[in-house]
């Protein structure tokens, strides 16, 4: 009976009988047999003890390289090499970011997330990658990074393209890890300014949460009032190279 | 060219558009045809063309969940129907709303589809069915449900089976009891619109039995098919009914067969 299982079920085929199989996801039981109730490859998850039956189970994911016995596995296989980051998937709690600041307030500065990098990836990679590996790295589903970031900088840029994109908060609080209640605002962030931060909640139906309280995060890109791009100096101060005017930043340490 | 086929049918055995008492038309379809949709399907049966979307199954308007405990057991299923106004042969302008076809055919879905899918496996949930008529030539009712079956399927919604619906006709009025010696009428499958308009039909869907007792036993691989909605609008005489009845349920099978292997397809892709 077990050797007659489809690779592929349809809604409506009968699998096996229930003496042999327990039901998974995906399958239901009608007079003593198990049925598909959705198209996808068939999968067998083994018994956890021998006293108990496999689960017969259906996938939604599409038959790609999922062999019909194969155990729940099978989508990890697909995922790109294990040491390159993706990008621009979903955020999640813990995941890093790079995100422009679209408006900056009293208790709170708003920005728009540009790119994603998995957590998962970033934990195989060691220390979160600096935006310079991010861009010579970007060789997954995105690779005009490097336009990102530099139309990041440009202030013209940020009306429609940001909407768009994860709107995400930083609260006054979550700037810095010292002196919390010292901070001002406005010498942290600037409008335009990209920020390395690390998502702390998924928050609510609008903003996720994102923090910079980290020696690693923080402004990792900026221009002066000048429209220089500065470099860093402290881990509180931005230089213009070209007129030498200070700025104040929470800066992300460069290396 | 007479466009009346129950004078040039007796003679040639072959109907207006060639195909033979027994034949359906071609039949082509996709699925996932709409990426931002759950599920989305694409049908063709002859001339008739469907799009079909499904979205869900996701929370339910603030008003329905009001509304009473109606979703509270399992899922609500919304059909809209909308016949394009280019579908038919003269260019129809409507002022915005449904005509009484388009809501017939999606409340015929509706109930069809509320019975059939695994509902309770979501409760205080919406599916929200959408079938756009691109191209109306007949069995519009069956290419509709074909087209959600598909999309329904593709939007991963547990079902017990597909369900599968086909038209058939006979070809003549049909009005007078049938005589076993002197049977001219032939029964007809999938009906298109210059058929339709003149011919007695019924619309059938079935999905896939569930053998019972003894026989689910003996009976393994024999795939068995269950009537699951029947309708009708022209009058017939009763002795002809089983015939059509038997002729659209073998075309459904057909058809089963035909939705089947484009799942596959999709699938392996």
């Amino acid at each position: 009976m077990a050797s007659t299982l489809p690779t592929l079920a349809i809604p409506g085929q009968r699998l096996a009988p229930v003496s042999s199989y327990a039901a998974g996801p995906g399958t239901h039981v009608q007079n003593a047999n198990i049925y598909a109730s959705i198209a996808g490859p068939v999968l067998v998850n083994p018994a956890s003890s021998k006293t108990a039956k496999s689960t017969l189970s259906v996938s939604r994911s599409p038959l790609r390289t999922a062999a019909p016995a194969a155990p729940q596995s099978a989508p990890k296989s697909t995922a790109p090499g294990p040491s390159k980051p993706r990008y621009n998937t979903l955020p999640a709690v813990d995941s890093i970011v790079l995100a422009r600041v679209t408006r900056v307030q009293k208790r709170q500065a708003t920005v728009s997330i540009l790119v994603v990098l998995d957590e998962s990836a970033s934990n195989k990679a060691g220390p979160p990658p600096t935006t310079t590996t991010a861009s010579t790295g970007g060789a997954s589903d995105n690779d005009n990074i490097e336009a990102i970031l530099s139309s990041a900088a440009n202030p013209e840029n940020h009306s429609n393209s940001d909407e768009l994109r994860f709107q995400a908060l930083i609260r006054k609080e979550d700037v810095r890890a010292v002196e919390k209640d010292r901070v001002v605002m406005d010498e942290m962030f600037r409008v335009g300014d990209i920020v390395r931060g690390t998502v702390i909640s998924l928050g609510d139906q609008s903003f996720y949460y994102l923090t910079t309280a980290r020696n690693d995060l923080g402004v990792v890109m900026a221009r002066s009032e000048a429209g220089n791009m500065m470099f860093p100096v402290s881990w509180k101060e931005m230089r213009d190279p070209v007129t030498g005017a200070a700025e104040l930043r929470k800066v992300a340490r460069p290396f | 060219m007479p466009l009346d086929t129950s004078t040039t049918y007796p003679l040639t055995k072959l109907r207006l558009d060639g195909r033979r008492w027994n034949e359906l038309r071609l039949l082509q379809a996709q699925i996932s045809t709409n990426p931002a949709s759950s599920g989305s399907s694409y049908l063709a049966m002859g001339n008739t063309a469907i799009i079909c979307s499904v979205h869900g199954p996701a929370e339910g308007r603030r008003g329905d969940a009001s509304g009473g405990s109606a979703g509270s057991s399992g899922a609500v299923v919304e059909v809209d129907v909308n016949v394009a106004g280019f579908a038919g042969v003269d260019r129809k302008r409507r002022a915005g709303g449904s005509d009484k076809q388009s809501s017939r055919i999606g409340t015929i879905l509706r109930s069809a589809f509320q019975s059939h899918l695994h509902t309770y496996l979501y409760p205080h949930s919406t599916i929200s069915i959408h079938v756009s008529v691109l191209s109306a030539d007949g069995s519009l009712l069956a290419a509709a449900v074909n087209a959600c079956t598909l999309a329904l399927v593709d939007a991963g919604i547990p079902m017990p089976g597909l369900l599968c619906a086909c038209t058939a006709g006979m070809s003549g009025s049909a009005s007078t009891p049938r005589d076993p010696t002197n049977d001219f009428l032939d029964p007809l499958l999938d009906l298109s619109l210059p058929e339709e308009q003149e011919l007695p039909f019924l619309t059938v869907g079935t999905t896939t039995t569930v053998p019972v007792g003894e026989a689910a036993m003996i009976h393994d691989d024999e795939d068995e098919m269950k009537v699951s909605m029947l309708t009708m609008d022209s009058k017939v005489h009763c002795s002809y009914v089983e015939t059509m009845l038997a002729v659209g349920i073998d075309g459904c099978k057909q058809i089963r067969e035909i939705l089947e292997g484009v799942i596959k397809k999709s699938a392996r892709r």
